[in-house]
């Protein structure tokens, strides 16, 4: 019954800046400490203590600015965001509300075979909070402070989302761009990115519904998940003659459900105000200006730069610029190496990748091994030794077992290429094959890829399979 | 002036209210905000509004880790610990 229902979305996605330090505190911004060990008392929210602007995250914010085409604005406000949590301690959480410090901001997202241009609100600095732990103990709940005041950029975006699919490109995009200027780890396991779906649904063509959202979403598959719940719930609502209540929901990623998390009774009311212990942050367009060459390269230059000077497949330039040591890794590769770069790319996202793959190594491992890889494509490129020979060669390489020349004349892969050679060994192999070479004078090409392997065979292998095949053409036709 | 929604402001401020003390705390509460309408009477449409009497931009520093305190400080505080956590009534939102 779902044909006539369409789904509208709006993301707010929660991305920790990886600064050194907190957003107002010195102390450090680190995953994985022991409890409270990266809390000082502006972080515990001890009377009296005053926060203390970190740059680095108006850096941050605005070179994520640039990446995602917002207007920087000049002028902007930390307010407070009043509530009441044990994770919370000032009582209130910093933030930006009617003065971001970005706004009116897009990214063009792949929706279908068509690209999709997603509008983004504003993003704005705020706090992260703490973490409460409730299942250590039945009557108490344990509180580590060490996420209190982690630099959080908000990304809201409006509700041009129309698909689950469409939510994890551009979640995915979003991702992408923080990791490749270099604001975000993307970590979304750690929670270094994490998203609030807001879904409302419509019969196609009429005006919006009423939206439920749901928090805190950590994974492309949770947010999968979550958005078909929740639209089928609704859907099933109305059709059963009821309304949607605008709710704040829980994905409960055991059941795959979503279901209501704060009580209705009272709606919050988070009585905003302008933070007093903070000036208002006004930047000039020179700090502005100082930061945009240190956006860098984003994926759609490399992408257009890939494809036209590279002349990669646009399949292939897309999976080396997924994520940016991909990218940095084939970079250094193609400076260092007269190997054509659409041979490197193939090698790099075949039998490289898959051997990352495997021994679940990081790709940043391999950047002292460069060097190693295009000697060892050079060998293959120019028919030193053959492709498959490569293959065998190349795990070697990379778990840095020798020089792939040595490791060529250790193996002895060498690749016989001495036509005169060749030749001795293809005449004496088509010895008593003349019913076959009639075969093939009669029209049967299938009987030259016999050859070839009879030939190879007799090579052990090692026979440069293109002149082989020339040679036994030659042969064949006389 | 709109009417005082007193139980949901006593829910708030996590008070407890008990119900012969509503209109008392209601009638209050409207008298102080009639109070404070006072200031309608200025003219604000041509001031610009002020976040700050000092007009001046944020004091920042750069981003450098430093440590002045350990756990055992931030904890001395705590009306109960557990090993290095706060321990505190369960509250599950």
């Amino acid at each position: 019954m779902s044909n006539n229902w369409e789904m509208v979305i709006g993301l707010e996605v929660h991305a920790q800046l990886k600064t050194s330090s907190k957003l107002f505190s010195s102390s450090p911004n680190q995953f994985g400490s022991e409890p409270n060990e990266n809390v000082n008392f502006i972080d515990s929210g001890m009377p009296g203590m005053l926060p203390v602007m970190n740059f680095g995250c108006i850096e941050m914010a605005i070179k994520t600015g640039y990446a995602l085409n917002f207007k920087i604005n000049k002028h902007s406000v930390f307010e407070r965001k009043n509530y009441f949590y044990p994770d919370l301690p000032q009582g209130y959480q910093i933030s930006q509300f009617e003065f971001p410090i970005l706004s009116e901001g897009y990214i063009n997202i792949d929706s279908g075979d068509n690209q999709k241009k997603i509008r983004i609100e504003r993003a704005h600095l705020e706090q992260d909070a703490g973490k409460s732990i409730h299942d250590i103990d039945p009557k108490y709940s344990f509180i580590d402070l060490n996420r209190v005041g982690t630099p959080l950029l908000e990304i809201v975006s409006y509700p041009d989302l129309s698909s689950a699919d469409e939510v994890i490109n551009y979640m995915s995009s979003l991702r992408q761009l923080l990791m490749y200027i270099d604001v975000c780890d993307g970590n979304m396991q750690e929670g270094s990115l994490r998203a609030d779906v807001n879904l409302s649904v419509r019969k196609k063509g009429q005006e919006l519904g009423t939206r439920c959202e749901i928090k805190n979403l950590n994974s492309f598959k949770f947010i999968k998940q979550a958005i078909e719940y929740e639209f089928q719930r609704q859907i099933n609502i109305i059709d059963c003659g009821g309304e949607i209540e605008q709710n704040t929901m829980l994905f409960d990623t055991s059941t795959g459900e979503t279901r209501a998390m704060r009580s209705k009774e009272f709606s919050h009311d988070y009585r905003y105000f302008p933070d007093p212990d903070l000036l208002p942050v006004n930047l000039s367009q020179e700090q502005i200006d100082k930061i945009k060459p240190l956006v860098g390269e984003l994926p759609q230059d490399k992408l257009n730069k890939y494809l036209n000077i590279y002349c990669l497949d646009k399949d292939i330039a897309k999976i080396i610029i997924a994520e940016k040591q991909n990218a940095n890794l084939f970079e250094k590769m193609i400076s260092e190496s007269t190997v054509k770069p659409k041979f490197i790319a193939a090698w790099l996202v075949g039998d490289i990748f898959a051997f990352i793959k495997e021994n679940n190594l990081e790709v940043i491992s391999l950047n002292d091994k460069t060097k190693d890889i295009t000697d060892l494509l050079r060998l293959i490129s120019d028919d030193v030794i053959s492709n498959k020979a490569g293959k065998e060669i190349l795990p070697k390489v990379l778990n840095g077992e020798g020089k792939p020349s040595d490791l060529v004349k250790e193996l002895g892969l060498e690749q016989v290429s001495d036509s005169g050679e060749l030749e001795k060994i293809i005449d004496e192999t088509l010895v008593g094959e003349e019913e076959n070479i009639l075969k093939f004078q009669g029209g049967s090409d299938r009987v030259l890829g016999y050859f070839v392997g009879k030939c190879l065979k007799a090579t052990k292998g090692k026979g440069n399979p293109k002149l082989i095949n020339k040679i036994l053409l030659e042969r064949l036709k006389k | 002036m709109s009417d005082i929604d007193i139980k949901r402001i006593s829910y708030l401020a996590k008070l407890k209210l008990p119900s012969e003390k509503e209109e008392f705390y209601s009638n209050s509460l409207k008298d102080i905000i009639k109070w404070v309408d006072n200031l309608k009477k200025v003219d604000t449409s041509k001031t610009e509004p002020l976040h700050n009497v000092t007009e001046k931009t944020v004091s920042i520093r750069n981003d450098e880790v430093s440590k002045s305190n350990s756990v055992d400080d931030v904890l001395s505080n705590a009306p109960e610990r557990a090993q290095n956590f706060f321990k505190v009534p369960k509250v599950v939102e």
